[in-house]
C-alpha cells in the first residue's frame, strides 16, 4: 500500500514528486550584506522547505529578507552558510556555477515584478528563446511556446512586441516563458505588485494552476496579504527569521480586484 | 530570427552610432586607398583600356611602371609566331613640357608670360596610339573621329579634366617640348590627378623626336584573334619565350599596377595612418555603443540568467550582435564610399574600388566590430539576476 501521508516530512527532495513531496529544502541559510563598515545579516539561519503542488507564499515587510531567501534557494545568490537541497540535487551550492545555471535551466521558472521582456522580440519569441537554450529544436520550441501562451490566454497576442502589450499581458508572457519549460520549481517575486487587481487575479490564478495541474512547487514572494487566499501555505518572515509557517486551504474562487 | 538580429533591427537607432563609426572608418580607408589606386590608374588608363589582350614585358617587371618593362625589338616577330596573335605593337611614350601659347607670344620669357597671366608651363606625360584602323594601342572607347584627327601630324588630344590646367581648348595651339602642336581632341574619362596626359600618334611622337627607334622598345601590346583565349595564349607565349620575357594578360597587369602603388613608402604611411585611426575610432565608438545597448537590456539579460541561460550563451548573443553591427557597418561604408566615388568623379578624381579592397576593408570592419563586442562582454557581468529580486 502506498503511504498517503506526504505531509509528514519525507526524507528527501525529488524531481518528480507527488503532490506534497519535498521539492526544495534549505537548512540554516545565512546571508550577510556589507553595509558601510559593518555587515547586515539578512538571513539568520533560515530553515525552509517547499513541496510539489503547493503554492507557498513567503510574506514579510520590505527588507525582511524574503527576496534574498528565494535568491539563495534558486542558486542566484550564494549564502554564507547553510545548504539547499533541491529536487535531485544534494547541496545546490556545492555545484560549480555552470551546473547551477543548468539546474535552473532544466527545472526552475522565474517571474519578476518587472516583466523583463526583450523589447525586440514578439511574445512567441520571448518564450521560444528560452526553450531553444534548453536545447529544443526550433519547431518543437515554437509549438511548446504557442501552447504556453495559449494557456495564459495570449493566443491572439503571439506576434505582438512588449511595447503594445498591457502590463497584465506582459506578465502573462513572462509567466508563459517560465511555465513553457515545465519547471518543477517556480519562483515568483512580487508577481502582482505592478498590476491592477484584475490582472493580478489572472496572474495568481495561473500560479495556482501551475501548482495544481503540473505539481510545481510554486514559491511566491509578496507583501500583498490578499494573495493569501490562494495559498496552500503562508510563511511569514521578518528580519531574516521565519516567524510563522501556516498551512491553509486555498480558495480558488477568491477575488482580487482593487475596485471591489 | 535570432535575438541579436531582432534586437539590432528593432532598436536600430541605438546602434546607429556604432554603424556610422564603422562606416566612416571604412570610408576613410576605402576612399584614401581608392584615391591612390585611382591616381595609379590615371597613368595606365590608356593601356588598360586598349584592345591589347596580352602585354609582354621583361621577366623581372613587377608592373608597368615598376622594373624593366621594355624589351628588345626582335621580340616583336617572335611574338607573331603564336598563331593566335594578330597584332603586336610596342608601347611608347615620353614626357615633356607643355605650354599653352594662346594669345601669348611664345618667344616671351616665362616671367613675362606669367606677368600677362598666361597659363604656366606644365610637365605632361605623352602616350601614343597607332592610327591604323583597329590598332591594338587604341583605347576601345576612342571614337573614329578622334583617331582620324590624331592621324594628322603634330596633333594631340587631352582629357577634359586637363583643359583648365593646361590652359588650352579644342583647336588651340601649344608648345610640346618647344614644338608647336594642335589640340584636336578632348577625351572624357581619362583624368590624371598628378600629371596631365597628352595623347598623340606614334608618328607625331617620332616627329617630335621622342619615339623609340633603336633596338629596344617598350612593352609589347598583343592583340589576339579571340580575346577569350588570353590566359591560355599568355601561358603559351611564356613557354615560347623560354624565360626571355613574361606575358601578362591585361587584367593581371592592371591588378599588378594597382598593387604597385603600395610599394611607395609615403602611401603606405598615409594609408597605414588611416587604418590605425579608423580602427581606433571604430573600436572606441562601437565598444561604447555596444556597452550602452547591453546596459539598456541588462534586466532582460539578467532574467535569462535567472531562467538558467549561462554566461557563455549571453556572451555569444553579444558577439553575434557585434557581428551583425559589423555587417551593417560594412554595407553602410560601401554605400557611403560609392556616394563619395560618384561625387569625386564629378570633380575628375578617380576613386578606384577593386573588389579585393572592399573585401579586405569589409573584413577589417567586421573584426573591429567583433573586437568591440569582446571589449563589451565585461558589462554583461552586471546582469545579476539577484538584482531583479527586490
Amino acid at each position: 500500500m502506498t503511504d498517503f501521508t506526504p505531509h509528514t516530512a519525507p526524507s528527501h527532495t525529488r524531481v518528480h514528486g507527488a503532490h506534497g513531496d519535498f521539492a526544495i529544502e534549505a537548512k540554516g541559510l545565512v546571508k550577510r550584506f556589507k553595509s558601510g563598515k559593518s555587515f547586515v545579516e539578512v538571513l539568520k539561519g533560515v530553515d525552509f522547505d517547499a513541496r510539489h503542488g503547493d503554492l507557498t507564499m513567503v510574506m514579510g515587510p520590505s527588507g525582511s529578507g524574503k527576496s534574498t531567501l528565494i535568491a539563495a534557494l534558486s542558486g542566484l545568490l550564494r549564502p554564507e552558510d547553510g545548504r539547499v537541497d533541491a529536487l535531485d540535487v544534494d547541496d545546490l551550492w556545492k555545484l560549480p556555477n555552470g551546473k547551477i545555471d543548468r539546474f535552473r535551466l532544466d527545472h526552475c521558472g522565474f517571474i519578476f515584478q518587472g516583466f523583463n521582456l526583450f523589447p525586440a522580440l514578439t511574445a512567441l519569441q520571448q518564450v521560444e528563446i528560452v526553450l531553444k537554450f534548453q536545447g529544443l529544436a526550433p519547431g518543437a520550441a515554437k509549438k511548446r511556446a504557442t501552447e504556453a501562451l495559449t494557456e495564459v490566454g495570449l493566443a491572439h497576442r503571439l506576434h505582438q512586441r512588449p511595447a503594445i502589450l498591457s502590463g497584465g499581458e506582459k506578465q502573462r508572457v513572462a509567466i508563459a516563458r517560465a511555465l513553457a519549460k515545465d519547471p518543477k520549481i517556480l519562483f515568483a517575486d512580487e508577481p502582482t505588485s505592478a498590476l491592477d487587481g484584475e490582472n493580478g487575479q489572472i496572474v495568481i490564478r495561473l500560479l495556482r494552476r501551475a501548482a495544481d495541474e503540473y505539481g510545481s512547487a510554486v514559491i511566491c514572494v509578496t507583501h500583498d496579504p490578499r494573495l493569501e487566499e490562494w495559498a496552500d501555505r503562508v510563511i511569514k518572515i521578518e528580519d531574516g527569521v521565519i516567524i510563522s509557517d501556516e498551512r491553509r486551504t486555498p480558495n480558488p474562487n477568491a477575488t482580487l480586484a482593487s475596485h471591489h | 530570427m535570432s535575438l541579436a538580429l531582432s534586437t539590432l533591427l528593432f532598436e536600430w537607432r541605438r546602434y546607429m552610432a556604432a554603424v556610422m563609426a564603422l562606416a566612416l572608418s571604412g570610408l576613410l580607408v576605402l576612399a584614401m586607398t581608392g584615391v591612390f589606386i585611382g591616381i595609379g590608374k590615371g597613368f595606365t588608363a590608356t593601356i588598360e583600356r586598349s584592345s591589347a589582350d596580352i602585354i609582354i614585358m621583361q621577366p623581372g617587371a613587377k608592373s608597368l611602371m615598376g622594373g624593366p618593362s621594355g624589351v628588345p625589338r626582335r621580340f616583336i616577330p617572335l611574338a607573331y609566331r603564336n598563331p593566335a596573335v594578330i597584332e603586336v605593337q610596342p608601347l611608347d611614350g615620353a614626357g615633356g613640357t607643355f605650354q599653352s601659347v594662346k594669345n601669348v607670344d611664345p618667344t616671351l620669357s616665362q616671367a613675362e608670360r606669367a606677368k600677362m597671366g598666361a597659363p604656366r608651363q606644365e610637365f605632361v606625360q605623352a602616350s601614343i596610339i597607332d592610327t591604323t584602323p583597329g590598332a591594338v594601342t587604341i583605347p576601345t572607347d576612342y571614337s573614329q573621329e578622334l583617331v582620324d584627327a590624331l592621324r594628322q601630324p603634330y596633333t594631340v588630344a587631352i582629357d577634359e579634366t586637363a583643359v583648365t590646367k593646361l590652359g588650352v581648348k579644342l583647336g588651340d595651339r601649344a608648345l610640346y617640348n618647344g614644338q608647336t602642336v594642335t589640340v584636336v581632341g578632348v577625351t572624357r574619362g581619362y583624368p590624371n590627378m598628378m600629371q596631365a596626359t597628352v595623347v598623340m600618334s606614334r608618328d607625331t611622337l617620332r616627329m617630335v623626336g621622342q619615339a623609340d627607334t633603336g633596338p629596344r622598345v617598350g612593352p609589347l601590346m598583343v592583340k589576339l584573334r579571340d580575346p577569350a583565349q588570353a590566359v591560355r595564349v599568355a601561358a603559351e607565349l611564356n613557354e615560347q619565350g623560354d624565360g626571355q620575357w613574361k606575358a601578362w594578360t591585361r587584367q593581371e597587369l592592371a591588378d599588378a599596377n594597382a598593387g604597385a602603388m603600395f610599394e611607395e613608402g609615403i602611401l603606405v604611411i598615409i594609408i597605414g595612418g588611416c587604418v590605425v585611426l579608423g580602427t581606433i575610432i571604430g573600436i572606441a565608438i562601437t565598444w561604447q555603443t555596444l556597452r550602452g545597448a547591453i546596459m539598456a537590456n541588462i534586466k532582460e539579460f539578467a532574467s535569462l540568467r535567472a531562467l538558467g541561460v549561462g554566461m557563455g550563451s549571453l556572451n555569444r548573443i553579444v558577439m553575434e550582435l557585434s557581428f551583425w553591427v559589423g555587417c551593417v557597418g560594412v554595407i553602410a561604408a560601401i554605400v557611403l564610399t560609392l556616394g563619395i566615388q560618384a561625387l569625386a568623379l564629378a570633380g575628375a578624381v578617380i576613386i578606384s574600388l577593386p573588389p579585393i579592397l572592399l573585401i579586405v576593408v569589409g573584413g577589417g570592419l567586421i573584426i573591429i566590430a567583433m573586437l568591440s563586442g569582446l571589449l563589451s562582454l565585461g558589462i554583461l557581468k552586471n546582469s545579476q539576476p539577484a538584482d531583479l529580486l527586490r
